[in-house]
């Protein structure tokens, strides 16, 4: 045996010393992310909208204007692209002033005018882009000259500048680019941000390159890269090792305790929150009796759910649009735990023996364990919810068919009121129609005051006109908001960021020219 | 041999084209949608379809099995629904991780599961027959993600000797090595344990034999009793198992690879039933069931060359 041992002597010699190797060097520059996703998507920023995607786009690209770095608040947003911009009276016609000399990745040539021009055409285009109805109200775009655009829109659009940051339709692409590689852009995309597409590999892992030519300063970190890693436990695992510096997190108390535990290891819990809501089918029975929804909607009891969830990472949601979006109000009536008149309420409705409801669910387990819970609540009352849970994909395939009467969702979105509005409680948006986004619930009362507040450009009657309509969608129980859960990723305390994280839309933590490490 | 190999491949024909409608016709049929994947969740219905339009899913299933079978013949395989990158490029990338995987870990089980195997038969009912029967029981009732994570705390948290992703390159050799250890020895255990198990039962009936009895009554070394002649004899349901092991081993290796973060021919299957990437799908349905095909050809044969009355038949 003695041979054996020396030999495992020996390895482990060459092993340690291959590690001592690596960690010698004196100031890190790449910085390993590890995501929990099987593999990247389309990298088209126009066509992709799924989380592990969005975090890489936003290293990737900028937008006209922008949110300031860790922040999301949208009546703060700052130059990007544009240095400068202005507006006529109406707010019908918009004019944007470049900055000089930017350029785009891999040489594709500086970005004016006409790059803008084409980005926003793309994104505007259904055939080539998954947002083009943000961009519906959009008249003409035009390169006025080199270094200027003018946007002209058919009626005013309040938010016109949340359009136009680095996110979905905003990103912007090099025209140059996108025009010579046509379908296969997704494999190579091409912006203008601080870091460039460098290499792919399946399954694995894209790596971006810091762009030398970024034009705010070339970016501290030479490299990041972006490994795709499913399972949670090797993922956490891969931190603890050192073999990635930052990593996507659970939106779980016991993760977040047991990885604050960890040496050098910071927490981050930012915004977005993500609302869960349930949203009940007013057109289905039993659900088309207000009774029936009220009875719910007192049935659950949101502060058990959050403190099952975790106080840091989970709070009690106001209303149907999240906490912090501009226009979202908390002079709603939100109906309060309150099981006895949960039952009087099905007692009216003609149910005193209470009543059975069948719906689908996913099988993500986060979503799950909080289903779980209100189940449980709403047994409570009488109401036994007889849940089928199926695979992600087949509930998101079902719940567009109509298939479940109450449909969990959770979901953020550009934060101002209307996009949440819009899309999950205008009537255009009601799934089954040719226009379908997320509207389960069929509801459509407020259709005029979110239609309203889309052309008003007084904000304090717009903020009333939102107002106006959670009362509304909620006095109906349209939706019963239950708990946010905001965005949770950790990193290595040798990693700075550069300015605080509050928030990032894109999912994923800012990434940007100063992030660097201090060791 | 040449008629009998060309044979078995024709036959393989049938065989690949049921596989392939029974996924194609299954996959199509499971609710979920390869436009929505791609898009994400804030799509509008007007672009879920244009995108349906430009991956062909829009069309009625049979168009697209008529399509797929004339494409399958003239050896198209599309391209990634999700990706947008060629069928064939998609697994031909991972293929060399998963091949090596599966060697390795075989190799790594008839290391340990043949010898153990046989000691287990001479000592039955010893000691060391008690030690691997317990130990192949084992092995075989561990799941592999939970040995995969003990291997993980120990190796690679605790001793660093290994990394906790073993993706990697395939250009170093050192690199390789390492990041293939844990891999090939957590599914290289869970084989030994099966090959374990069979070459027991196999060499207790083969020590049973009248020509045992002879060659010992002979005066023929105990040793070369034991690892000529009689393991010789008995390592034909071995083979069998290994062969027939292979196929699930690929299966298994799913688990495997997405623990310690290695690519490979699971890992694609998974994402593409996930992301309803019916290309790829399909794409993958053929790679395994070539090479069930393959093995069992290469099994077959591999009798005739350790029981020469074999191949006289």
């Amino acid at each position: 045996m003695a041979w054996v041992a020396k030999g495992a002597v020996a390895l482990a010699c060459v092993f340690a010393s291959t590690l001592a190797m690596g960690e010698a060097r004196a100031e890190k520059t790449v910085l390993n992310v590890g995501m929990a996703a099987i593999d990247a998507g389309r990298l088209d920023p126009h066509l992709s909208s799924t989380t592990p995607d969005k975090a890489l786009f936003g290293w990737m690209f900028n937008g006209l204007v922008r949110f300031k770095p860790g922040t999301m608040n949208p009546e703060l947003l700052e130059p990007d692209l544009a240095e400068s911009w202005t507006s006529t009276e109406d707010g019908k016609q918009w004019t944007f002033k470049l900055r000089h000399g930017v350029q785009c990745h891999h040489d594709y040539g500086e970005l004016t005018a006409e790059d803008i021009v084409y980005s926003l055409a793309r994104a505007g285009d259904p055939k080539r882009s998954a947002f083009s109805s943000d961009f519906k109200d959009f008249d003409k775009v035009e390169a006025v000259d080199k270094y200027t655009v003018r946007i002209s829109l058919k009626n005013p659009v309040p938010s016109l500048l949340g359009l136009l940051i680095p996110y979905n339709g905003g990103n912007v692409v090099c025209k140059k680019a996108a025009e010579e590689m046509g379908e296969t852009f997704a494999q190579k995309p091409i912006g203008t941000g601080p870091f460039e597409f460098g290499e792919y590999k399946p399954k694995e892992s894209v790596t971006l390159v810091a762009n030398a030519k970024y034009f705010r300063g070339k970016p501290k970190l030479e490299k990041i890269v972006y490994r795709y890693i499913l399972s949670d436990a090797s993922r956490d695992l891969a931190f603890t090792s050192g073999e990635i510096d930052m990593l996507y997190g659970r939106q779980d108390q016991n993760w977040v305790d047991r990885i604050k535990k960890e040496k050098g290891a910071v927490v981050d819990v930012f915004d977005p929150g993500e609302l869960s809501t349930l949203y009940l089918n007013v057109t289905k029975p039993p659900l088309d009796d207000i009774r029936v929804r009220q009875a719910i909607a007192y049935a659950i009891d949101r502060d058990q759910v959050v403190q099952f969830k975790g106080k840091d990472i989970t709070r009690a949601a106001k209303s149907i649009v999240p906490i912090g979006y501009l226009g979202m109000t908390d002079d709603v009536p939100l109906l309060p735990h309150n099981l006895e008149k949960a039952k009087a309420l099905l007692k009216e409705a003609g149910y005193p023996d209470g009543l059975t409801i069948h719906i689908i669910h996913t099988n993500l387990p986060g979503m799950l364990s909080m289903m779980e819970i209100v189940q449980a609540q709403l047994r409570k009352a009488g109401i036994i919810l007889d849940m089928e849970v199926v695979e992600h994909a087949t509930y998101h395939a079902n719940i567009r068919k109509d298939m479940s009467p109450i449909v969990h969702y959770a979901a953020a979105r550009f934060p101002v009121a209307d996009t949440y509005l819009t899309q999950f409680f205008h009537s255009r948006s009601i799934v089954g129609t040719p226009t379908a986004v997320t509207n389960f619930s069929h509801c459509n009362d407020a259709d005029a005051e979110i239609d309203a507040a889309k052309v008003e450009t007084d904000p304090a009657k717009q903020k009333a006109l939102w107002k106006t309509a959670q009362q509304k969608l909620m006095a109906k129980v349209c939706g019963i908001p239950i708990y946010e859960q905001p965005q949770v990723w950790a990193h290595r305390d040798t990693l700075d960021f550069g300015f605080k994280l509050e928030g990032s839309l894109t999912l994923g933590p800012v990434i940007n020219e100063v992030t660097h490490f201090t060791q | 041999m040449l008629g009998y190999v060309v044979k078995r491949l024709l036959l393989a024909v049938p065989t690949l084209f049921a596989v392939l409608t029974i996924v194609f016709v299954l996959a199509r049929v499971l609710p979920g949608d390869p436009a929505q994947t791609i898009l994400g969740d804030q799509a509008t219905q007007e672009a879920l379809e244009n995108m349906r339009h430009r991956l062909g899913v829009d069309k009625p299933i049979a168009a697209q099995y008529a399509e797929f079978l004339v494409d399958a013949v003239r050896g198209k395989w599309g391209t990634s629904l999700v990706t947008g990158k060629p069928v064939v490029d998609e697994v031909r990338n991972v293929l060399p991780y998963t091949i090596e995987l599966t060697v390795t870990a075989i190799i790594v089980g008839a290391l340990i599961g043949v010898p153990l195997g046989t000691w287990s038969a001479i000592y039955r009912n010893r000691w060391i027959d008690y030690l691997a029967r317990m130990g192949s029981l084992l092995g075989l009732s561990f799941p592999a993600f939970v040995s995969a994570i003990l291997l993980l705390l120990a190796f690679a948290i605790e001793l660093r000797w290994f990394p906790v992703i073993s993706a990697g390159g395939l250009d170093d050799p050192v690199e390789r090595l390492r990041n293939l250890a844990l891999p090939a020895i957590n599914l290289g255990i869970i084989m030994a344990a099966y090959v374990t198990r069979v070459t027991r039962s196999s060499m207790l009936e083969v020590l049973g034999e009248d020509y045992i009895r002879t060659a010992r009554a002979k005066g023929v070394p105990r040793r070369a009793i034991v690892w000529r002649h009689a393991l010789r004899n008995a390592l034909i349901p071995v083979v069998t198992v290994v062969g027939l092991y292979l196929g699930i081993l690929i299966g298994n290796s799913v688990l495997t690879e997405i623990v310690f973060n290695r690519p490979g021919l699971g890992k694609l299957m998974v994402s593409a039933l996930n992301q309803r990437d019916y290309t790829v799908l399909q794409g993958m349905m053929v790679v395994y069931a070539f090479v069930i095909v393959i093995v069992n050809l290469l099994t077959d044969l591999t009798y005739g060359f350790i029981d020469p009355r074999v191949k006289r038949q």
